[in-house]
């Protein structure tokens, strides 16, 4: 009787399995594809990356804009994520507003910015017409363009994970500081943002890490000379066909990515530990 | 705070709005504002086949993944909840969601890896299969809350009344987690018509869905007719994310098991 129902267990669970299953072969496939060549071990792309300067930019590049489009996206993920708390009855409506550029196709939020931000785009040519400048300002194929994208593409992500955090606090909590004689100020500041840091910790680090692997919005914002390692994996794989090296670049992304959060979460620790006292 | 928070929410849908408002323009570039408004570029759209045709493979796509994901999603969170130790029930959550805080572009490389292998790289089923692996735990995840608030007297009471596992789960889990399943349909099929990071690997010249053309296109192109097509993806998405809203509401992404 029992092995019966084991044995459905095990028919039931193996759709998901298989998905899950596959996933985890794809990833083990790029590992191999990134340390074995013909013959045996080679980290011969692994070592090309920390050794060629113009790389090692590209990597430092994709670190740095990743941080920063984390700590942009959710610094202004926070105030949309309180205005949402605070109004329960339209959070619904509201939420649309949200869902919505969260589930549009990247490649249609992208080129909503190519028309605000190319060189005949929105900005331009209404500064132009103000006759505030002569001649286009170079707003995209830089890394400004990339922040300015990227950080509009991740934004939703932190605001759910802001507001879900937010969602478990006790409301009387709030009323309980301001009953004691704290201003709202202060309230916001000693309540609920330590409150809600668990929301904050968890929107840096999904936004981080999508960042890192973000490929339509580098290449159509940034150009083909500020790449990221999504541009370079990118061209690898769909112009060069060459599998070893595009499969070391992914895995080189995987563990610096990986080592940032180890920092972030010790970071993010201690700002923990600051907050309690 | 509430300003800020106004106005950043009011400016999250702008570039989408700028993309619509541009499409009706009658000019052969792209202008913002535009002048008279124009449905040039939505004719030009709908007489060029590779529109269609990448279209109809983004549906079909989507329509598989989203059934497809929604049922395996029920299926694993049912063995989740019921079947399984809960020891081992909390890392099969934890190995389901994984993909979604892999990064897209080492996903990709790993799935042309995969696909490889099998000779899938380039066909609707390689896309399908990465489309399962990207949008089951976005089904799961719905799926799994609702399933966390039936209460356990409910399918004890169907199973002291008589009931087999089997009858339980079709006759009282089924209908009781009818919320989440809706969520999980329309959020893998959503998720599934915009994905482009990681499909963007797996296409071929003859194998192009809907995002990815449109990515192509924009490399080799400027014209407004993307501002069509795009126009034609963001009522697509809007519809269904109302259509959600109207159905289960959404404020199921921001609810937690306990909530």
């Amino acid at each position: 009787m029992m092995r019966g129902r084991h044995a459905v267990t095990a028919l039931l669970l193996l759709p998901g399995v298989a998905v899950v299953g596959l996933f985890l072969a794809a990833v083990a496939g790029l590992v191999q594809s990134a340390l074995i060549g013909v013959d045996g071990f080679s980290a011969r792309y692994l070592n090309q990356i920390l050794e060629r300067a113009d790389y090692l930019v590209v990597m430092q590049r994709t670190v740095l804009m990743s941080l920063a489009v984390a700590l942009t996206a959710t610094m202004l993920a926070w105030p949309i994520a309180f205005l949402l708390w605070r109004a329960p009855r339209w959070r619904n409506r509201l939420l649309i507003l949200v869902m919505l550029p969260w589930l549009v196709s990247i490649v249609v939020r992208t080129y909503g910015w190519m028309v605000i931000l190319g060189p005949r785009g929105t900005i331009n040519e209404a500064l132009a017409w103000l006759g505030l400048v002569e001649a286009p300002m170079r707003l995209m194929f830089n890394d400004l363009g990339i922040l300015i994208g990227l950080t509009h593409v991740l934004l939703p992500f932190a605001v759910i994970a802001i507001l879900a955090a937010m969602l478990q606090i006790d409301p009387w909590l709030e009323e309980a500081s301001e009953s004691l004689g704290a201003r709202p100020g202060r309230t916001l500041w000693r309540v609920l943002l330590p409150l809600s840091a668990p929301g904050i910790f968890v929107g840096i680090n999904i936004t981080f890490l999508t960042s890192m692997g973000a490929v339509v919005t580098p290449i159509l914002l940034g150009g083909i000379r500020e790449k990221m390692a999504g541009t370079q994996i990118y061209q690898d794989i769909v112009y060069a066909f060459n599998l070893p090296k595009a499969s070391s670049w992914a895995l080189m992304l995987l563990v610096t990515a990986f080592l940032v959060l180890v920092v972030l979460r010790l970071a993010e620790a201690g700002i923990m530990r600051r907050f309690r006292h | 705070m509430r300003i800020p928070g106004i106005l950043l929410l009011l400016l999250l849908p702008l570039p989408i709005l700028i993309v619509v408002a541009a499409s009706f323009t009658p000019e052969g570039y792209l202008r913002f504002p535009p002048g008279t408004p124009s449905l040039r570029w939505y004719e030009e759209a709908v007489g060029d086949p590779r529109w269609l045709k990448a279209l109809g493979l983004s549906l079909w796509i989507a329509v598989l993944t989203a059934v497809g994901a929604t049922a395996i999603a029920f299926l694993t969170a049912w063995c989740a909840r019921c079947r399984l130790p809960g020891a081992v029930a909390r890392s099969l959550d934890l190995l389901v969601l994984s993909p979604l805080f892999f990064p897209h572009a080492a996903l990709g490389v790993a799935l042309v890896n995969l696909l490889a292998v099998f000779g899938l790289v380039a066909t609707p089923t390689g896309i399908v299969i990465a489309h399962l692996i990207c949008a089951l735990p976005f089904a799961y995840r719905p799926v799994a809350v609702a399933m966390q608030r039936v209460s356990p007297e409910m399918l004890e009471a169907s199973a002291i009344l008589g009931a087999g596992d089997a009858r339980t789960a079709l006759r009282v889990l089924l209908p009781l987690c009818r919320p989440g399943l809706v969520t999980a349909l329309l959020f893998s099929f959503i998720v599934s018509l915009d994905e482009v990071t990681v499909t963007m690997f797996l296409t071929g010249p003859d194998i192009m869905t809907l995002p990815v053309e449109i990515y192509a296109f924009i490399q080799e192109n400027a014209s407004p007719v993307l501002a069509a097509v795009s126009t034609a993806m963001v009522v697509a998405t809007l519809a269904l994310v109302l259509l959600l809203e109207r159905l289960v509401g959404l404020q199921v992404f921001v609810e937690t098991e306990r909530g």
